[in-house]
């Protein structure tokens, strides 16, 4: 059988890394980036384990996809380091990268067999294995109906989902996924983590940037809670979320103020109260004792209120912060 | 697989790609051959009958103005080739094939190498096109085979040269508006002054010498001399042949060299 360059040059990135970095998929160390005058990232430092699936958590804006760049080699550190599998990410270690961008990335004039089959050239695979590969990809992830049709003819899911395919056509080591399930459907999004746990189970290393809290905590090993370029956090959701009082209570509560707050905040057994009008977010040790206290205080100026056990997002809201703080 | 072989095989992909593209829009294809003939026809028989015929060779002004109109097909193509850098990079494109395994500059290569195929390609169809319509009068004083080498070494030459030119401005003009503004601001005037629509022998001496720094004026002298001229040329063939191998190589090089912006 032929000798496939991508596996030639992936094997020799995969022994390098564990010669050199032991089990570490991704390193950054000490990782700044000036845009300008302005910081994106400001000394980030981070391993993610091989094997791993790595929550990058944060806002819009906070430096998660720049970060991405730095590892995939789109842009040059300002100062620190970017390792992948050990190394710096120069071409031949990308051999062995998949990426999922934030935006659509697809020609619309190609059809989808043909950006697979276009990605599968440019990583080096030959015909034989390219066509295995591709009719794979295309039966795996139910695009083979659709193979002769223009990209610009799919739906919003479909392209997602050949986004992802394509990703996976040099059977990559590691996987960086920029906001996968931006602008999918519930069901779309639970089909798209059900093969990422696949992909993972086979040993692939993925890292997902993103700011669903929900499917950061569902799905991620460890994440890194990432705000305004800096890393505030880093852990296991249920370690971020061991320092958490046990409840979570949402308020709707226009006519709040910040008396009222401030006298709210020294209720036995609150946590952090964040307040982004006409919201209240507080954690509590129990909701049982804390809601008939709040309705006392609040009269009838509540409108809604949800109750729930403390999630990755509380964890986020405590660590970063947002609105005005009590505590 | 060698690296040269791997590089081959990502620049015949992207090669692939944009050919299917060309393929795909039927008005890029009629276009880039109905455009130039149109030119022909109408210029050509217009300044055949109303200016002095004297000028050129048996006062054919159809004939001679081919060479001209391949160069003005090589300088439209070699606009569109590189306009589809904006299109790849806001369709995002740029941003996935610079995330595969090789250097900027070979993917830059590879859309420069599609380019120019597909310049080479549509002015040599013009040129056969050309040679096939019994009303126009082509030369070919080298003999036909020989003739037909020397074009489509104009043809490649040309077309490699345009396209890193062409790479040069994309790589500094953020916007595509802006890029085909100054490809036509700069390009426009080249072609006008490189002989293309009229002799260069009976102009005043400002015109020859914009003409002698024109890079334009060499391939189309050496396109001249292989298919129409019964003559040695403007310039000459070997100062032709010189000109466009100093020049293209480095103007094609010079393109791939600034790493292409994805935003």
């Amino acid at each position: 059988m032929q000798e496939e360059p991508g596996l030639e040059a992936a094997a020799s990135v995969q022994t390098a890394a564990s010669e050199t970095h032991g089990a570490h998929a991704v390193q950054a160390i000490d990782l700044s980036l000036d845009y300008g005058d302005r910081r994106a990232l400001d000394g980030i430092s981070l391993n993610v384990p091989q094997g791993d699936i790595f929550g990058l958590l944060g806002p819009n804006g906070s430096g998660k996809t720049t970060l991405v760049s730095l590892f995939l080699g789109l842009l040059e550190p300002t100062s620190g380091q970017a390792l992948v599998l050990g190394r710096p990410p120069a071409p031949d270690v990308r051999q062995t990268i998949g990426v999922l961008f934030q935006e659509s990335c697809l020609d619309p004039n190609m059809t989808v067999a043909e950006t697979l089959e276009l990605h599968g050239e440019m990583f080096g695979l030959r015909p034989p294995l390219l066509r295995m590969r591709l009719e794979d990809l295309l039966a795996r992830f139910g695009l083979a109906e659709r193979q002769r049709d223009a990209t610009r003819t799919l739906s919003g899911g479909l392209k997602r989902r050949l986004e992802l395919a394509r990703a996976l056509v040099p059977s990559p080591q590691l996987l960086f996924l920029d906001e996968p399930t931006t602008g999918l459907d519930p069901e779309g999004r639970a089909d798209l983590w059900e093969h990422l746990h696949r992909i993972n189970q086979d040993g692939t290393t993925i890292v997902v940037a993103t700011h669903d809290m929900l499917d950061a905590d569902r799905h991620s090993r460890r994440v890194a809670f990432i705000n305004q370029g800096r890393l505030t956090a880093l852990g296991s959701p249920e370690e971020l979320k061991r320092e958490l009082k046990h409840d979570s209570v949402r308020l709707e509560w226009p006519t709040l103020t910040p008396a009222l707050l401030a006298e709210l905040s020294r209720i036995q057994g609150v946590g952090r109260a964040t307040w982004l009008p006409p919201l209240l977010h507080v954690t509590v040790d129990s909701a049982r004792d804390f809601v008939p206290r709040v309705f006392q205080l609040a009269g009838d100026g509540i409108r809604s209120l949800q109750i729930q056990e403390s999630t990755l997002e509380d964890a986020y809201f405590q660590m970063v912060g947002r609105g005005d703080e009590a505590t | 697989m060698s690296s040269v072989a791997f590089t081959a095989q990502a620049c015949r992909a992207l090669l692939k790609r944009d050919l299917r593209a060309v393929a795909r829009s039927r008005s890029q294809l009629y276009s880039s051959l109905l455009f130039p003939l149109m030119i022909l026809a109408i210029l050509g028989t217009g300044v055949s009958k109303g200016l002095d015929p004297s000028l050129v060779r048996d006062g054919d002004y159809s004939s001679f103005l081919v060479p001209g109109i391949i160069v003005m097909t090589l300088v439209f193509s070699s606009t569109f080739s590189s306009a589809s850098y904006y299109y790849d990079r806001d369709w995002g494109m740029l941003k996935v094939l610079l995330a595969t395994p090789h250097e900027p500059r070979v993917i830059m290569l590879g859309k420069s190498l599609a380019g120019a195929v597909i310049g080479s390609g549509q002015g040599l169809a013009v040129l056969l096109v050309a040679a096939l319509i019994p009303a126009l009068n082509l030369e070919w004083q080298y003999g036909v085979l020989p003739g037909i080498l020397l074009a489509v070494v104009a043809v490649v030459m040309l077309s490699l040269l345009l396209n890193g030119a062409a790479q040069l401005v994309a790589r500094r003009i953020r916007t595509m508006q802006g890029f085909h503004l100054v490809m036509n601001l700069v390009l426009f005037p080249l072609l006008f002054f490189s002989g293309a629509f009229f002799p260069l022998d009976k102009l005043p001496v400002w015109l020859k010498v914009l003409a002698t720094i024109n890079p334009l004026s060499y391939p189309l002298d050496l396109l001249r001399v292989a298919a129409y001229a019964n003559d040695s040329g403007y310039f000459g063939l070997v100062v032709d042949l010189l000109v466009l191998g100093a020049l293209t190589p480095l103007v094609f090089w010079a393109g791939l060299q600034r790493r292409p912006p994805t935003a």
